[in-house]
């Protein structure tokens, strides 16, 4: 579904990627691991090029994305994607932030907007906070209503980027146990994440990165129980 | 207390006047309402030019915004009068006048403009491209409404500052308001026409900087 082929970025010289490859199937999820500046953020922002690859290719069902010439909006709608830092737009309330796009972009009228839109909410929960402003909402919810507003546009591809990381540890759970539903329903995830848990249970398959290469790849029990290199090793023994 | 209703508040003065006035009134309102609009926009044409970010383009911007912030704008007003016809281009007082204030409006409203795009994290920016919206849509329906509630302030303080500019439009020999009440004045021997001037000007100006709380106050959404 989701195929990226020898990435390399560098900033200021610096090489963050190096000739790193990415296969995702269909309805599975891939959890990227790595240390901090490992570029794993990096290459997730790759895919969907709002970092721009110096080098390689991306292809999206069998379609080649990486390159000029290439319709960098209609890609972005079929990969939905989650920050950090939730990015809500604070000046919207929350069915504000998950209509944009579907009244901007795929001009919808608002009743269909709106309709889409609470169904999203509805998925991660918060169909009752639809007239919330973002400033009101917890960091939990304010990261499941930003799963929604990506959501909503039905994209092939979920990507995450460290979505828990910004979180208290209290409010982890809700945007966890979020992203283990979509899972369920089938949706394609790429997760960037901290949380060994999730990837030990939700992941079909683990990527472990380090100074932007790959250094392991594999079913959540080799990674973890089995890690087959010593960084990884190293890796696994200082975050848990 | 007579003397004073006499010299400032003269009801005869008044009366033989208030044309002249009133026609100072319409000119010094339909110039400044134009200067607001093409000054405004102009500016905020300027920051989103900028937010491209090409060498070339952003310095032509930024050499600009300098320029025409340091120069007074009575001498841009000269320049486009006087010394523009002497190189075959000739335009009324009125359009000098106009010009040149909307160029010194630009030019200080780029400036509020870009800091204040400068001021929204670039999340923002993120989230909404990654959504599939053009970069003109992220600019309108993402970037601009939280940025405007940063500019709304300084954006204000400088139209009122430049706009009353227009008083000097009378040395390029337009009938605005204030020139028509000096002369008013000095002809009269008598204050009332320059207090008519203030009162108009609290007629143009006021509305502006109410308008412009009630702006802040709907661009507060939290």
């Amino acid at each position: 579904m989701l195929r990226a082929h020898a990435i390399w970025k560098s900033f200021d010289g610096i090489d963050v990627l190096k000739g790193v490859d990415l296969h995702v199937q269909e309805r599975e999820c891939v959890c990227i691991l790595g240390p901090s500046g490992s570029g794993k953020s990096t290459m997730l922002r790759c895919l969907n090029r709002l970092e721009e690859p110096d080098s390689g290719e991306i292809y999206l069902d069998g379609q080649k994305v990486s390159g000029p010439s290439v319709d960098l909006n209609g890609l972005r709608q079929q990969l939905g994607m989650v920050f950090q830092s939730f990015n809500l737009y604070p000046h919207l309330n929350a069915l504000g932030n998950v209509t944009l796009a579907l009244r901007k972009v795929k001009k919808l009228a608002r009743p269909e907007a709106d309709e889409i839109a609470i169904k999203a909410l509805d998925t991660v929960g918060l169909r009752h906070k639809a007239d919330a402003m973002p400033a009101t909402l917890s960091g939990g919810q304010q990261q499941r209503v930003a799963i929604a507003r990506a959501i909503a546009l039905n994209p092939k591809v979920m990507l995450f980027d460290e979505p828990t990381s910004a979180l208290d540890p209290e409010l982890v759970g809700s945007v966890i146990s979020t992203m283990r539903d979509l899972r369920t329903e089938g949706m394609t995830m790429v997760v960037v994440t901290h949380e060994l848990r999730f990837a030990r249970e939700a992941a079909d398959k683990v990527v472990f990165m380090a100074d932007g290469v790959e250094v392991a790849k594999g079913p959540p029990p080799e990674i973890f129980d089995a890690p087959p290199h010593p960084r990884l090793a190293e890796f696994l023994q200082q975050v848990s | 207390m007579d003397r004073i209703l006499a010299q400032f508040f003269n009801a005869e003065v008044a009366a033989q006047y208030l044309p002249s006035m009133a026609s100072g009134f319409a000119v010094t309102l339909g110039l400044a309402a134009l200067i607001v609009v093409t000054g405004l926009s102009g500016g905020l044409a300027l920051a989103v030019a900028r937010t491209f970010q090409l060498r070339a383009v952003t310095f032509a911007i930024v050499a600009y915004a300098d320029i025409l912030r340091c120069l007074p704008p009575l001498t841009l007003m000269f320049m486009f009068y006087f010394a523009f016809p002497l190189a075959g281009i000739s335009m009324s007082g009125m359009t000098a006048a106009w010009l040149a204030l909307s160029l010194v409006l630009a030019a200080f409203s780029e400036e509020i403009f870009w800091t204040a795009f400068l001021s929204i994290n670039k999340g923002q920016w993120e989230a909404a491209r990654s959504t599939g919206l053009s970069f003109g849509q992220t600019i309108s329906h993402v970037i601009l409404p939280q940025a405007m509630r940063v500019a709304i302030p300084s954006l204000t303080n400088r139209t009122i500052a430049i706009t009353k500019g227009v008083a000097l439009a009378s040395a390029v020999a337009v009938p605005e308001m204030l020139g028509e009440a000096i002369a008013a004045t000095s002809y009269s021997s008598n204050s009332t026409p320059l207090l008519m001037a203030a009162a108009g000007y609290m007629i143009i100006f006021l509305p502006l900087a109410i308008f412009s709380r009630r702006l802040e106050t709907r661009f507060r959404w939290n």
